[in-house]
């Protein structure tokens, strides 16, 4: 009896999952199969048809040259790369310190992060521009990485979140034995967030990645320019056609998808050896 | 010989220039100007709305103006919401030195951000549409392409449609559109209600086209009562609006509309009709199975046997007063350049800025029915700035699509709404603005 | 004096003050800058009537007075109410998701890369995408059609204002339930293995398992998620912003505002209407977290 239950709940799980990855992607296969057809075939043939060569790259060529892709990459690294390590130190700092300290400001700045987040940040473009402009920083790689690196509650409470079950003990121990404060953290509690790091990574990457306002706004100088805004070259007013834009969310999804799926390989292997042993 | 070129053209251009020059008054552009030499040396940057042209068309003018003023680095940068955008970037004073200057700077206010080109009356009898960034009798802003407010559509679908004579009334438009829909299995008329920005275009319609009159926008409507009633302007252009939609003569589903896709579809027939400024035309035969089916074609309104258009700058190039003398004075000669030399107003089939040139061939069929194209007028020095004041004290964003998308909305019955409903809210909405604005 | 200071510093409290000190240093730094200062100056904008540059004119609350007396202002945030249903449906699919696949099982790395492949695309590509998603005969209809629905029985999914709103908080589901899949998978991570072994030598099920371990071990992350969903709904942009420009009745408040910022050029307006908003999340999300502590004690 109880193994006839296991099997449906198996089997539950397994059509639950193949369901919902059919809606995740479905509506991309078009973006897929338009990136390979010609102007005339993506008039003419239904969204959901293949394309008659997986091998007209033509687009791809068109996109990845009139869109300046190979520049775009190059800043995006830059930057993602930069505001990476400062988001994950500034992220694991603060929330360490709210974590393991008692101070009587520690609830103000526990709440001041939060409320920061709770801020609809396209009502300030205005006046956040205006501080930027008065600290010089306009068409900098600097205005865009200060404002990614800047206040995330995300990540602090990702971080706290680990920091919970990381026991006390271990702290106490090392400073028994003499370490400071900057030793436990750095020698101790960095190494054990790995698996939180990594999640922060992927979350915030992706979001750094994808973004357009923020460069929009701050970047607009040629040399400047990111891969999530390259797709603006082909729409608008003047624009051209889908399948170059296709081909264009094609380039630019593939890396991000490459370095996820690298990634989650170091998220989950600690849950069945216990990722906090000591 | 051509170093010796060079100092001889830049001297006609210093001429040129100058136009504006001996009336220009005390501005600190103008001083410059005068003793300029080809070795200026300046760096400048440009916004634009272009993202699709800096890498192609605006590198070649860059290399050819260097090749006049070799010591003036020019740098474009281009902004896809350029509107909003731009709007942030002017309320800093150091934002660069030429930009497309932006619909959201009100006419009155043109004088804080930009360097006057001169007075109004030096350079009309050179330039076309001057007046559209005007204040206080000093140009502002330097249009470079211009266009003229029509009607494109497919000659062949017309023709298939048995339509014989263009229409000239809103009513035989919607004939002709009933003909396409009946005989034909184009979709007579595409709105283009996704993208937005394709619904704000039918503004200008009410202003010279329906009227005939240049004084309309900025001083007639201004202080009208009830200026949307029934017979009015902006009653007859957007009642036009709502029956092409109400009598199912538009795509059968608005909200997905496509843009990207839709010059295709009119170059192939499957398109009938779109309110488009004669930009588009170029734009629309580059994907027509042949460019001779597409036509332009005066918006439908006669007024005393007469048919108009309403002609108005594409962007308008203003130049930071903030700059520095150098800056300022290299971009009065690059912006000259690009008026005069870069032939950037024929390559978009625009109408030149400059009064000596010829109509552009997409606008051959406006000078055969002998259409005649209306600028806006200036408001008169009482007038300053209030067409900008109301229009945005009311909400009724005459300029923006919001409001143009409700019309459509209603015409479809996705809300309970008549088209008069919505012309009376915009008239209270616009008698209470000219209240709180003094005007009555 | 001084050796009583090098005495403090070296103590264990000395310490402590150094390293909150440092280490909140510059997050603070950063927040004050880039957050509190421009809010400070909206607050500032939202007593005035201004424009971009100008005259600026002190009209005291008037602005506050507009935001609370026009109904069509606040009409908007009926549309959130979809947006908040979503954001619901979209934790609970995460967070069952998530409890799958933190478990081994066959394919779940690749489930995973799928799952969360949504949140990879970028807006222009979501314009795209469910612009050909939900146009007649469009990728939906397809579907629909090749089971055998009549296209007659298909409504139009964003001109039907029955269903607009339901079907752009569709595309806010698909596109961030993979972050908060990650998010929560990355929590689950953190509990201690031990505990599993423990509860399944006492015989307990997956459920059990789910509700006694799971969910009691990763509070913080999902009260966080929670929170942002509240405010996610109450402040949503750019999915209808992308897709539709909020015409058809799916203008939200932000929307709002910034049609008011910038069609309208009245600063000083939008201004108020975002400092309506913030005190608004504020108030719910201070009711929410009443709520949740309220029933821990409880319990």
């Amino acid at each position: 009896m109880k193994k006839i239950s296991k099997y449906i709940f198996t089997l539950l799980k397994y059509v639950s999952l193949i369901l919902a990855s059919l809606v995740a992607i479905v509506p991309l296969v078009v973006v897929f199969f338009a990136s390979f057809k010609t102007p005339i075939e993506f008039r003419d043939s239904g969204v959901l048809d293949f394309p008659n060569h997986f091998t007209h790259l033509e687009n791809y060529i068109r996109a990845f040259t009139d869109g300046n892709m190979l520049l775009g990459f190059l800043n995006t690294m830059i930057i993602l790369i930069i505001s990476m390590i400062g988001t994950i130190l500034t992220g694991t700092m603060t929330a360490y310190v709210l974590n393991r300290f008692e101070f009587k400001a520690r609830k103000i700045v526990k709440s001041a992060f939060m409320i920061a987040t709770l801020v609809p940040a396209v009502t300030m473009q205005v006046t956040c521009y205006q501080i930027m402009n008065s600290l010089q920083l306009i068409n900098t790689r600097t205005s865009v990485i200060l404002l990614f690196i800047g206040t995330d509650i995300i990540a602090i409470y990702i971080f706290i979140q680990f920091l919970e079950n990381i026991s006390m003990s271990l702290d106490e121990s090392a400073i028994v034995d003499g370490a400071s404060y900057f030793t436990v953290f750095f020698k101790i509690i960095m190494p054990l967030l790995r698996p939180a790091i990594i999640t922060v990574v992927i979350i915030k990457g992706v979001n750094i990645y994808n973004d357009f306002y923020t460069p929009f706004l701050y970047m607009t100088s040629r040399k400047l320019v990111v891969i999530s805004t390259s797709l603006f070259n082909f729409q608008g007013p003047y624009g051209t056609q889908w399948q170059v834009i296709c081909a264009g969310i094609i380039i630019t999804v593939i890396p991000t998808l490459i370095l996820f799926l690298f990634f989650q390989k170091y998220i989950y292997s600690g849950l069945t050896q216990g990722a906090v042993k000591e | 010989m051509k170093k010796k070129l060079a100092s001889v053209l830049s001297l006609m251009l210093l001429i040129m220039s100058c136009a504006g020059c001996n009336s220009g008054g005390n501005n600190k552009g103008v001083e410059t100007l005068s003793n300029v030499s080809s070795d200026i040396k300046a760096e400048l940057t440009v916004f634009t709305n272009r993202t699709d042209l800096i890498d192609t068309v605006f590198k070649d003018y860059i290399i050819e103006f260097n090749k006049l003023y070799p010591n003036v680095k020019i740098e474009y940068e281009a902004m896809t919401n350029y509107e909003e955008d731009m709007t942030i970037r002017l309320t800093t004073d150091n934002w660069g030195d030429i930009c497309m200057i932006p619909k959201t700077v009100s006419t009155n206010e043109l004088p804080n951000y930009f360097v006057s080109f001169g007075k109004v009356e030096a350079l009309e009898s050179e330039y076309n549409f001057i007046t559209e960034k005007a204040s206080g009798g000093e140009v502002y802003g330097m249009p470079w392409s211009c266009n003229a407010q029509g009607i494109v559509y497919n000659k062949k679908v017309f023709e298939a449609a048995g339509i014989t004579k263009i229409p000239s009334t809103p009513q035989e438009f919607l004939e002709a559109m009933k003909k396409i829909k009946d005989n034909t299995d184009a979709i007579p008329y595409y709105t283009n209600y996704a993208a937005g920005w394709p619904l704000s275009a039918w503004e200008d319609y009410a202003y010279g086209g329906a009227t005939g009159d240049a004084n309309y926008r900025n001083n007639v409507l201004v202080k009208a009562d009830n200026p949307f009633s029934e017979g009015k302007p902006h009653y007859i252009v957007y009642k036009l609006m709502y029956d092409l939609a109400n009598q199912g003569l538009i795509e059968e589903d608005p909200t997905t509309t496509d843009w990207e896709a839709c010059k295709g579809m009119l170059g192939r027939g499957e398109i009938g009709a779109m309110a488009l400024g004669s930009w588009a035309v170029v734009q629309m035969q580059e994907q027509a199975d042949s460019p001779d089916d597409i036509g332009y074609m005066p918006f439908p309104v006669t007024v005393g046997g007469k048919q108009y258009a309403t002609a108005s700058a594409d962007y308008c190039m203003g130049i930071n007063s903030k700059s520095s003398k150098e800056d300022i004075a290299a971009s009065r000669l690059y912006v000259d350049w690009l008026i005069k030399k870069s032939g950037f107003a024929q390559s978009q089939g625009g109408i030149s800025v400059l009064k000596a040139d010829a109509l552009p061939a997409t606008l051959q069929d406006f000078a055969d029915a002998n259409v005649e194209l209306i600028a806006n007028a200036p408001a008169t020095a009482e007038n300053e700035g209030l067409f900008d004041k109301i229009n945005d004290a009311s909400e009724v964003g005459l300029t923006s699509n919001e409001q143009k998308a409700r019309i459509i909305e209603a015409a479809i019955g996705a809300v309970n709404e008549s088209f008069n409903d919505i012309m009376n809210d915009w008239n209270s909405k616009w008698a209470s603005a000219q209240k709180s604005e003094g005007v009555k | 004096m001084d050796i009583k200071f090098t005495k403090w510093i070296k103590s264990r409290q000395g310490q402590k003050w150094i390293i909150v000190f440092t280490f909140l240093l510059i997050p603070l730094l950063l927040l004050i800058v880039f957050t509190y200062l421009p809010f400070a100056k909206m607050i500032q904008f939202s007593f005035y009537q201004m424009g971009y540059l100008g005259k600026r004119e002190f009209v005291g609350i008037d602005n506050y007075v507009q935001v609370f007396t026009r109904p069509d202002y606040f009409a908007t945030f009926k549309v959130s109410i979809y947006y908040f249903i979503g954001a619901f449906i979209q934790m609970t699919l995460a967070l069952y998701f998530a409890s799958i696949l933190s478990f081994k099982m066959k394919g779940r790395n690749v489930f995973k890369g799928i799952l969360f492949l949504p949140y990879l695309i970028n807006g222009v590509a979501i314009g795209f995408i469910f612009l050909y998603f939900f146009k007649r005969m469009g990728t939906l209809d397809s579907l629909l059609t090749l089971i055998g629905v009549p296209i007659e029985q298909i409504p139009y999914w964003l001109k039907n204002r029955d269903i607009n709103n339901i079907s752009l908080s569709f595309v806010s589901v698909w596109r961030y339930m993979g972050i908060n899949l990650i998010m929560f998978i990355g929590a689950i991570q953190s509990i201690n293995g031990e505990l599993y072994e423990a509860s399944e030598i006492d015989g307990a099920n997956e459920w059990q398992q789910f509700r006694h371990i799971i969910l009691p071990s990763i509070k913080t992350v999902v009260s966080l998620n929670l929170i942002l969903a509240v405010k996610g709904a109450i402040s949503v942009f750019e999915i209808p912003y992308i897709m539709t420009n909020g015409s058809n009745g799916t203008t939200t408040f932000v929307i709002q505002t910034i049609v008011t910022a910038f069609k309208y050029k009245k600063v000083g307006l939008a201004s108020a209407m975002a400092v309506v908003l913030l005190v608004l999340i504020l108030l719910i999300t201070a009711i929410q977290e009443y709520c949740f502590k309220d029933k821990e004690a409880r319990q």
